[in-house]
């Protein structure tokens, strides 16, 4: 359904103005943990429709099982919502895009991209407080019946239509229509108030509710090819900016300096030091070279281990190709196989840079070092092929 | 609800002419025997079925699809004569970040060029798409590679494939067949294999 995205400049705006307002960042949940639909029949087809989706995210093949990830994810989860935990079924997906979202069911979803693009736990556990938010404001119901209201013609036809337009909802005629809307000014600052204060109460630093927005500007800024997507990262995105800058000032107001809180770093890196090979390949396999780079710097600076950050530097170099790349990524490679601790195919992709560069001899001996630290190697063949064509 | 309106005209115009579409083009026979499609020869031993343009607006210029049982359960992609600085598919978004060719590109380049190209083209996000089992493989005269694909589908059905690649004249030539698996992938393995390695270049090959 609606994510995270479409949400950052239809808040801005409100949460700028709504500052200097205090009662109206006093934002409380509307619905009762064990929540059942009771508002109406409206409320009741909507759960059933959100059902069916439902079942189509539990079978997908980009749901992630590693164990490891999702008991991190569902922890934070747990921890944010409090007394609504039991009320969430969290799914991890496998997308190198930045993202989370929320149905009036209770199903999160959360991308692995986001887990790349946050730089501790609490910066996670901003955005899942954000989208609880959404659900215990029930922000999804109050945007149907407002659609209902301004459609003149009965909505069924619209629906049937925004399906056929190539709305991506695997199923459900009124999810397809609601996940082609985004949530109002209005919601999204409530959710940003809401989901800040339930972050507080939970023991994260507030804080963390602006730096992740702060981290996805400095990426949109580092791309080489910017997104289409309409108003949401423009050329400069004031909107994005301002966000940020307004509930910086209302957090420290309401709960003092970022100084006076430690986010918590170490458990993050650990997390994504061991899942680091999936989640980067993804990336990489974006061909977006830019934002890999502006990642790489980020993990770097936050302290992921070299070994890990030379290697994708390697990768995104070598497969960059830009002038003086091939260079950098020999360079990179060698700085990750010196920790000791490099995947193996660094030897692989170093011995066929070193081929490219016509040192053969050097080239033959990373291919045989990588063929001894990978015996199993599926590209075995390719390898010995090489090998023998050198000799 | 201005957009969705729009949405629903640009989607009934879409309808309209896909629907007249359909009523004077479709798939046509590929018969068992020697097929030509661009600088490729290629030898089918049994019947194909060529997807139409209007549905193939995904491919190069010169490239076409075959299919067995249909292209959302199997498909053969056959692209030819990509040049140095041009996109396995061809895609209207500019902001799609496409991974291009580069003339001199190794094994491995080619077989990261398609892993990503076909991610890109499931929809950025929407499939996790891996390669492996790099090695060799003749094409007549000229040396090429070949490596197995698995894709997965945010909401469909797996994917299984076989690609063969080879660069002539600093052109690549790239053989995809992806089916659905289990069961498509399996039942036209064989065959796609075949008619993969039995592709020869015209010009030079």
């Amino acid at each position: 359904m609606r994510g995270i995205f479409p949400c950052i400049v239809a808040a801005v705006v409100a949460v700028v103005c709504a500052l200097p307002a205090a009662a109206q960042t006093d934002i409380d949940h509307r619905i009762p943990p064990g929540y059942e639909p009771e508002q109406g029949p409206d409320e009741q087809g909507l759960w059933m429709e959100v059902e069916e989706y439902e079942k189509a995210i539990r079978r997908s093949a980009l749901r992630v099982d590693d164990p490891d990830l999702n008991n991190y994810v569902a922890a934070i989860v747990c921890r944010v919502a409090a007394e609504y935990c039991r009320d969430f079924r969290v799914y991890l997906i496998r997308n190198p895009g930045f993202n989370a979202s929320m149905t009036p069911t209770g199903v999160m979803q959360i991308w692995t991209g986001l887990l790349l693009r946050s730089g501790s736990s609490d910066e996670v556990a901003a955005v899942v407080g954000h989208e609880i938010a959404h659900y215990t404001r029930l922000h999804t119901l109050e945007r149907l019946r407002s659609i209902k209201r301004n459609s003149a013609a009965g909505s069924i036809f619209d629906i049937g239509v925004a399906i056929v337009t190539g709305v991506s909802v695997p199923v459900g005629q009124l999810t397809a229509l609601l996940s082609a809307l985004s949530f109002s000014r209005e919601q999204e600052t409530e959710a940003d108030f809401l989901g800040t204060r339930l972050v507080a109460d939970a023991g994260y630093d507030p804080h963390a509710a602006y730096r992740i927005w702060r981290n996805v500007i400095a990426e949109e800024e580092a791309a080489e090819v910017k997104r289409e997507q309409p108003g949401i990262f423009g050329a400069t995105h004031p909107d994005a900016a301002e966000r940020a800058a307004g509930l910086e000032a209302w957090i420290t107001t309401t709960w003092g300096p970022r100084e006076d809180f430690e986010p918590s770093v170490r458990e993050h890196l650990d997390v994504l030091e061991r899942s680091y090979l999936t989640l980067m390949e993804d990336q990489i396999d974006t061909n977006r070279f830019g934002r890999s780079e502006a990642l790489l710097t980020r993990h770097a600076d936050m302290g992921i281990d070299p070994a890990l950050i030379h290697y994708y530097y390697g990768e995104m170099y070598r497969q960059r190709g830009a002038a003086g790349d091939e260079a950098s990524a020999i360079d990179a490679y060698r700085r990750s196989l010196d920790t000791g601790r490099a995947p193996p195919e660094a030897f692989r992709n170093l011995g066929y840079l070193y081929l490219k560069s016509g040192e053969a001899s050097q080239a033959a001996a990373h291919f045989r070092r990588y063929l001894e630290a990978r015996p199993d190697a599926t590209d075995r063949a390719m390898i010995e092929f090489y090998l023998e064509d050198m000799s | 609800m201005r957009s969705i309106r729009l949405c629903v005209a640009v989607a009934i115009t879409a309808l309209v002419a896909g629907l007249a579409g359909c009523a004077t083009t479709g798939y046509s026979l590929v018969a068992p025997g020697v097929v030509g499609v661009g600088d490729l020869t290629l030898a089918p031993a049994a019947a194909w079925n060529r997807a139409p343009a209007m549905s193939t607006g995904y491919l190069r210029k010169g490239s076409e699809e075959w299919t067995k049982d249909g292209p959302l359960l199997d498909r053969l992609l056959l692209i030819g004569g990509v040049r140095d600085g041009e996109t396995l598919f061809e895609n209207p978004r500019k902001d799609a970040a496409l991974p291009v060719y580069r003339a001199g590109m190794l094994a491995n380049e080619l077989e990261e060029l398609t892993e990503s190209s076909l991610a890109k083209q499931f929809g950025e996000g929407a499939a996790a798409v891996g390669t492996s089992g790099l090695r060799p493989q003749r094409f007549g005269e000229h040396r090429g590679v070949m490596f197995d694909l698995d894709v997965a589908v945010s909401d469909g059905p797996d994917y299984r494939g076989l690609a063969g690649a080879v660069v002539v004249d600093d052109r690549l030539y790239l053989l995809l067949y992806l089916a659905a698996d289990p069961h498509y992938f399996d039942k036209h393995r064989a065959e796609a294999e075949a008619l993969i390695t039995s592709a020869r270049l015209n010009a030079s090959g």
